[in-house]
């Protein structure tokens, strides 16, 4: 009994870094219709970034994390100004290709820079120590990041449904043309939305990178993360985080009671049936195409 | 361009006498080529004319018919494996194979299909993300596919021919790459293409009007499948070796890039794609030699970068090129190419 | 009009050029030697890619030390990232554009394996592939000479001396889903069932996963008082971290490929601390004389300066040593043939790793071509140092 409980005690441990670039995901895609492949990367150069920061000018860790957050929001407003405005006329396999090249450049530009080696991320709280709660054990650093992600959702979820900035998102998704002309800055709120969705990303990358720094890191996390976020809804922000929770929790208990091998095929095989289900996703309203 | 007069003409092959000839020397050019080239450029040729047939596959899918997947290294794996164990586990001969295994990734490619009757965009590229690894781990599991010793490809007879260098296996490809491409060429002119296409603009007018839905979005599933099954067996004569760690999901989106980046729904684009990604990616891991630049590079990376990550240069390029392509050029190459014929039509007005 | 424009760009895009052959012996020239490698110097394996850069620092030097019988080694190393399309596409375009005398070690068991067969084709020397696999030698073949001990070799090392000299019982093991964490299971189970005990758990993982809860949940629920970890540097050193979080402490093991303390001390924060690997090189901290000339000659002068002087990147020398021995002895007068009997004569060579030596070509024995079959435990101490708990023992 107490496995099994340690098991989904777990599975909220990893859904939670999950839940945090499920979420990023979600905002990009909620204005600009694309899933942007990048988003793993633009963490990765955060985490790098505050790294640096910390070990090469010795900066106190606050304000490090505080500079590498910002980093994080004007490289993600930066990448939606100067590359995804310039697409003309973009279909939006162009637009995922743009996306791709750009998480290449930036991974290159971070293996570059940083070697290959694997580094450690100086952080103030050891990756590896843990709270008991009788025999279940959870690491600090994983009750720290449930406690970002689910704070993270609600800020932004109360932020996007009552919030003005967060109405003209819903406008210009819905539909641009007739939010500019009502007065909705939209190239501004692209930009905005990519600077907070980069923003979510460094946090989650912040996170991850205690126990494992290297420039493939966010690769897994990435991809968990997108397909936590199609799970649940790839325009509902509560349904990727509770996805990337369910996620986190099927892939523990299959492999710790069936097999480890198999875990990951499992819980595409899990998505793939609720897709059959739900096409759009668990909690996300099924828009019926209009002939 | 020019005037069709009757449907006849629409879906012929060779618009004119004139077509057949530059085919013809293109024909000769591409079988000549051997004899001239060194046995590394066969290999890069080989390697490219693989990666073309799959690309034009893809964009029979992604291209045509409107669809995603982001899993078709899996297909790719299937012909791979699949060729190499009828001919070593059931005896098979290669011809025999290679179609076999192409036949069974097609089957594949139909469950596959059958999800996207239901998932449209990201839904439908997680789908297919899902399929591609799951292929990747059953066969990195199961014994009888060498698990992750990898397999060693056997050689190739047909009849007395026995092929075992690059350029012998060079003609082979080069025949199967031709007649493969001019099916598909077929295959979009008919009444099959024209449902595809139906289906990606407009798939409920499409259904309305009489097009199967179910059956033709399988359809293109399983034929881009299959061509990739074919590149996948193809694939493991041209590396001699294969094993479940080559068949990531890097590949996959490499196929994705290559058609989009080429131009969607257009054949000479996903060829044109094909050939430019793949080369990019084999030359550019000698991005240090080249004469100033190189110097220039090493330089800054002494002093700003570290010299031991300098070959991560070549993904900051070829990123760089992708972007660049697209931003300018949403249409792909096949776009630049129709532009620059537009351009030159009324020159010098 | 279409098809001309393909003409033009497959034309365009294959220049085609024929590279006169001015070489006696290939790649030998009077003033010259080629000898290439190829390393993941970028993508998920590029920690390794430290290997071909220490043999780089290493012809570098012997170079600028008058070279051998008066040639230069011409060093040839590209990137394949790991990936064995690129190794092919790079060891043909070299072997056939400038022409490679011999290749010297090359990380990766599925990059070499993708060329072993060209290379063995065309006659081309091999020496010391930077990966302890079987397949190198199991068949042996004649121009391929394996430096690195082999991997089941290692496991039977660790456990013996875990069951022998720390009484341990029950033995689980952890390891990476491929060739290579096979070749460690397997030995471990061989050595274990000849003392007449089962591996309590294995646990296999693969290079992707990046929540490795379930993998030690699963060895914990073992109860294994000594855990085997054949798997990647990451995994390692998160599975001695999560295991240390769940207060599950049994006595880990590991294979060379994690024998870098300094880097495994800091990448667990500390948590690496007692935990013995196996090795095939002297220790970089150590005084052992060849390892002090290196550090000093090879690594200070050419070495770029984010470079670390760990296993990884004087196992770019060691595994080279025997080649450059060999060309020595060969004499001004060189060619392929000699070479290969020169590697042949090699017997009882101490460089920077264990005893290498080699017999003339016998195609049912794989120690004509498996050079090294030795290996020493360590032990690893506060501040990444090594404390030597064997001396070098033989493992066949």
């Amino acid at each position: 009994m107490t496995d099994l409980i340690q098991m989904i005690v777990s599975g909220i441990a990893t859904g939670s870094s999950y839940a945090l670039m499920g979420l990023a995901m979600v905002i990009i895609y909620k204005t600009s219709e694309v899933p942007n492949f990048a988003q793993g990367e633009m963490a990765l150069i955060s985490s790098f970034f505050a790294m640096m920061l910390l070990t090469s000018f010795n900066l106190n860790v606050y304000l490090a994390f505080s500079l590498a957050f910002l980093f994080a929001a004007v490289l993600g407003c930066f990448l939606e100004f100067a590359v995804l405005r310039r697409a003309k006329e973009p279909n939006v396999l162009g637009m995922i290709v743009i996306t791709i090249g750009i998480e290449m450049v930036i991974l290159g530009f971070v293996s570059w820079k940083f070697g290959a080696e694997q580094k450690t991320m100086p952080f103030p709280i050891d990756p590896y120590d843990s709270l008991f709660i009788g025999d279940i054990f959870l690491k600090k650093l994983d009750i720290l990041t449930l406690v970002s992600a689910l704070g993270l959702m609600v800020v932004l979820f109360v932020f996007f449904r009552f919030s003005k900035l967060g109405l003209a998102m819903k406008a210009t998704q819905q539909n641009s043309v007739a939010a500019r002309i009502v007065g909705v800055r939209t190239n501004r709120i692209l930009m905005t939305t990519w600077g907070i969705s980069s923003l979510v990303g460094a946090v989650a990358g912040l996170l991850i990178s205690p126990t494992i720094m290297h420039p493939y890191m966010m690769w897994d996390p990435m991809l968990k993360g997108f397909a936590a976020a199609v799970m649940g809804g790839m325009t509902s922000l509560p349904g990727a985080v509770v996805a990337a929770y369910m996620l986190g929790i099927i892939e523990n208990l299959f492999g710790g009671y069936i097999s480890i091998e198999f875990k990951t095929v499992v819980a595409f095989v899990i998505i793939v049936a609720v897709l059959c289900f739900k096409p759009s996703g668990l909690f996300a309203r099924h828009y019926v195409k209009k002939v | 361009m020019d005037m069709k007069r009757d449907y006849y003409e629409d879906v012929r092959l060779f618009s004119s006498p004139a077509v057949v000839f530059w085919f013809v020397v293109l024909l000769g050019a591409l079988y000549l080529f051997p004899l001239f080239a060194e046995n590394y450029y066969v290999y890069v040729a080989n390697y490219i004319a693989i990666n073309i047939i799959v690309a034009t596959g893809l964009n029979l899918l992604v291209g045509y018919t409107g669809q995603i997947s982001l899993g078709h290294a899996g297909f790719f794996a299937i012909g791979a494996y699949g060729t190499i164990i009828l001919m070593a586990k059931a005896g098979l001969p290669f011809l025999l194979a290679l179609p076999c295994a192409a036949l069974i990734a097609a089957g594949f490619g139909f469950f596959l299909g059958l999800p996207s009757l239901r998932l449209e965009g990201p839904y439908l590229a997680i789908a297919t993300l899902g399929f591609g690894l799951t292929i990747t781990q059953v066969i990195g599991r199961v014994e009888l596919f060498g698990g992750r010793e990898g397999l060693h490809a056997p050689d190739i007879t047909i009849g007395p021919w026995i092929i075992d260098t690059d350029k012998e296996f060079y003609i082979l490809l080069i025949t199967l790459t031709i007649f493969l491409l001019l099916f598909m060429r077929n295959l979009i002119r008919t009444r099959v293409g024209r449902a595809f296409i139906a289906i990606r603009d407009a798939d409920i007018a499409a259904s309305t009007m009489g097009v199967n839905i179910l059956y033709y979005k399988t359809l293109a599933f399983a034929v881009s499948a299959f061509y990739a099954g074919i590149g996948g067996g193809l694939y493991a004569f041209v590396l001699k070796f294969i094993e479940p760690e080559i068949f990531t999901l890097m590949m996959s989106i490499m196929f994705l890039a290559m058609v989009v980046v080429g131009g969607l729904g257009s054949m000479m684009g996903s060829i044109a794609g094909a050939t430019l990604l793949c080369w990019l990616d084999l030359k550019l891991r000698n991005i240090l030699s080249i004469p100033y630049i190189g110097d220039w590079l090493e330089h800054l990376s002494k002093n700003w970068f570290s010299i031991t990550g300098v070959s991560n240069i070549q993904f900051i390029v070829f990123g760089t090129i992708m972007i660049l392509i697209m931003l300018f050029e949403p249409l792909g190459l096949f776009g630049v190419w129709i532009r620059t014929k537009k351009y030159w039509r009324t020159w010098p007005f | 009009m279409k098809k001309s424009f393909m003409l033009l760009v497959v034309s365009l895009a294959f220049v085609l050029s024929l590279a006169p052959n001015l070489f006696a012996e290939v790649g030998v020239t009077d003033t010259e030697i080629h000898i290439g490698q190829w390393g993941p110097q970028t993508g998920p394996a590029a920690a390794w890619g430290s290997v071909a850069r220490g043999t780089g620092a290493y012809f570098q030097w012997i170079n600028d030390n008058g070279g051998i019988h008066g040639r230069k080694i011409v060093y040839h190393m590209f990137d394949d990232g790991y990936n064995p399309a690129k190794t092919v596409a790079g060891v043909k375009e070299l072997q056939e554009g400038t022409g490679i005398f011999a290749w010297a070690s090359g990380v990766g068991t599925s990059p070499g394996m993708a060329v072993k067969d060209y290379l063995a084709q065309n006659n081309v020397p091999w020496v010391g592939p930077a990966a302890g696999s079987l397949n190198w030698v199991n068949p042996p073949q004649r121009n391929l000479f394996a430096v690195y001990p082999l991997y089941d070799g290692e496991a039977k090392a660790l456990v013996r001396y875990a069951v022998e000299k720390m009484g341990k019982k029950k033995v689980a093991v952890a390891y990476l889903n491929d060739e290579y964490g096979k070749n460690g299971l397997r030995g471990a189970q061989e050595e274990l069932k000849a003392h007449g005990l089962k591996t309590v758990a294995e646990v296999s993982f693969e290079a992707a996963d990046s929540d490795l809860n379930p993998h030690v949940m699963k060895l914990k629920q073992s109860e294994a008082d000594m855990v085997l970890l054949w798997t990647t540097v990451t995994h390692a050193a998160k599975v001695v971290g999560i295991s240390k979080a769940m207060k599950f402490e049994p006595q880990f093991m590991s294979t060379s490929t994690c024998s870098d303390f300094p880097l495994m001390m800091s990448i667990t924060k500390g948590t690496w601390e007692g935990v013995i690997c196996a090795t095939f090189g002297e220790l970089p901290d150590s005084d052992y004389p060849a390892i002090i000339k290196y550090k000093k000659e090879v690594f200070d002068k050419y070495a770029a300066k984010e470079e670390r002087w760990g296993i990884f990147y004087y196992a770019g020398i060691l595994f080279v040593e025997p080649m450059i021995e060999a060309l020595k002895n060969v004499g001004p007068d060189l060619t392929r043939e000699k070479f290969i009997t020169e590697m042949e004569k090699i017997k009882g060579f101490k460089g920077l790793g264990a005893e290498v030596n080699f017999k003339p070509f016998d195609k049912n024995d794989m120690y004509s071509r498996q050079g090294a079959s030795q290996t020493f435990l360590i032990q690893c101490l506060a501040e990444g140092k090594a404390k030597k708990l064997t001396e070098w023992m033989d493992i066949k």
